[in-house]
């Protein structure tokens, strides 16, 4: 369960990035965060996600208030959630088999564990023959599958997934909504980014709307 | 713990790896600014070598009006010999005061012939502790011989101990001086080099970050690797001073030196050559965390 009161966030004294925002997420639900661009949802996920504190308001997850959490264990909410970026985030020079590990060898997994893991993760999004690969030689569709894999590796009780079909044409996003629609089956509650129209159409489900920084509509197919 | 560690060493050997070319340069780094470092200490060692030798020069002795008997002499050295300054202390006879002054004479001492022993006064030779060998340990050893009434005179050139002693403190603030400054200028070198590094791999540093890495295990591996580029850079340094010193610095240093009276040039000991290779861990360890204040923010 994800909870926000009144929050608000400026990065500047004049530029608000969300004003009054309250919302409620039940567990294992699936929303779309939408609105055009400036409009606050990266900034929502940045709050979520612990990379950035509200200037004012509550939020709880699990329970837990994060707006009161120290640095020290900012970590091990992340621990609990999946990350997906539109720019993908995975590392040049380490090879798929690699970036999907890091999550679980930065909980110190076992390493008989982490390649099991990993090797199922992989095989999940379709990418087990390219375990040795290095992020370069894949496709943009190939890629961001990787990185969904690094995010659901550690079974995370959240996906927050920002624009990740942003950069993709129309069939590969359709498979990777089917990767996140997957993912919420089996439970994981997914908070998703977007302002693609026809991705939400194709996949109806809650939509919470923001405009410059305040939820203007929230509607559930 | 066992696991950690062996992650830790497994990363550093890959990220040493991949980026060759930028931890060469950091290596490089080190070792350049380690061998100014060694070259500043071996030039110290050995101008203090040549201190240590004029400090020889540093004596106090004390004549007697008349000779003294020979109980009172040995009460006189067993007391002065008691001081904390004082190394030794040896009684030159009026006899043995003749025969040093005929030898140094030389092929002149026949100028000597007719004349008794007895116009030399006999005397008290006061050698001092090397660490007293300075104007507070002598004027200590004359106040006290001061108040031996059979003594006519002391002797200890208080001119010569003043030149020297300010040579001595003047040597001891630009070592600090020029030391300081140049640990702090290779601390500066250094983590700048190993913030490159960094910004190479700035992009894995918040990869770890949004996965969940503690700042501790995200550092953990730059800060071995850091200290490990230390340690080597400490290495190629003294392997590289130890060639200079061999080819070139040791006949050169000589060259200046031995007008002073040394008879050896100094190179480092193995304590300052352990030294070199803690400070080159050091300067890698300090670099690192520097730098990586700056790339590892939650």
């Amino acid at each position: 369960m994800i909870q926000l009161y009144n929050v608000c966030m400026s990065y500047q004294k004049d530029a608000t990035a969300l004003t009054d925002f309250t919302l409620k997420v039940p567990k294992g639900d699936f929303l779309y965060l939408t609105g055009p661009s400036g409009a606050g949802k990266s900034t929502l996920l940045k709050l979520l996600y612990g990379a950035e504190k509200p200037t004012r308001g509550q939020i709880l997850m699990n329970g837990m208030n994060i707006t009161r959490m120290r640095s020290w264990r900012v970590p091990f909410l992340r621990r609990k959630l999946g990350i997906v970026f539109q720019d993908f985030k995975l590392i040049h020079s380490r090879t798929l088999f690699e970036n999907v590990a890091f999550p679980l060898e930065v909980q110190g997994r076992k390493r008989f564990e982490v390649s099991n893991k990993v090797y199922q993760a992989l095989k999940h999004v379709g990418l087990q023959g390219k375990l040795h690969r290095f992020p370069l030689q894949l496709s943009g569709g190939e890629q961001q599958r990787a990185a969904i894999a690094r995010a659901l590796v550690t079974d995370p009780l959240i996906l927050l997934a920002d624009e990740p079909t942003g950069n993709l044409d129309d069939d590969v996003a359709c498979d990777i909504m089917e990767l996140f629609k997957g993912a919420n089956a089996r439970g994981t509650t997914v908070l998703l980014a977007t302002h693609d129209r026809e991705m939400i159409r194709r996949y109806p489900r809650r939509v919470v709307s923001l405009d410059k920084g305040r939820l203007v509509d929230d509607h559930s197919p | 713990m066992l696991q950690s560690i062996g992650y830790f060493v497994r990363r550093v050997g890959r990220n040493l790896r991949q980026t060759p070319v930028i931890c060469s340069a950091a290596i490089g780094t080190v070792a350049v600014a380690l061998m100014i470092m060694a070259f500043f200490i071996i030039v110290v060692i050995n101008v203090q070598q040549v201190a240590r030798q004029w400090s020889r020069e540093i004596q106090v002795v004390a004549y007697f009006d008349k000779v003294p008997g020979e109980d009172k002499v040995d009460r006189w050295r067993d007391d002065l010999e008691g001081m904390k300054e004082v190394e030794r202390v040896d009684f030159v006879s009026r006899d043995e005061a003749f025969r040093r002054f005929k030898k140094r004479l030389g092929d002149d001492g026949d100028l000597l012939d007719g004349v008794g022993s007895d116009f030399l006064p006999a005397s008290l030779e006061i050698v001092l502790h090397e660490a007293s060998r300075n104007k507070t340990g002598v004027e200590t050893v004359v106040r006290r011989l001061q108040q031996i009434p059979e003594l006519e005179d002391v002797s200890y050139e208080p001119d010569w101990l003043e030149r020297f002693d300010a040579f001595v403190n003047l040597l001891k603030l630009a070592g600090f001086v020029f030391g300081g400054f140049l640990l702090f200028a290779a601390l500066f070198i250094v983590s700048n080099t190993i913030k490159l590094t960094l910004y190479a791999r700035r992009e894995e540093i918040e990869i770890m970050g949004l996965v969940g890495g503690t700042p501790l295990f995200i550092k953990m591996p730059f800060l071995l690797e850091g200290a490990l580029q230390g340690i080597v850079g400490g290495g190629v340094a003294l392997i590289g001073v130890w060639a200079i010193f061999a080819l070139v610095l040791q006949e050169g240093l000589y060259g200046v030196l031995m007008v002073t009276g040394a008879d050896s040039i100094l190179f480092l000991s193995a304590w300052q050559q352990g030294g070199i290779l803690v400070c080159g861990l050091l300067l890698g360890l300090t670099g690192s965390l520097l730098s990586l204040r700056k790339f590892v923010r939650i």
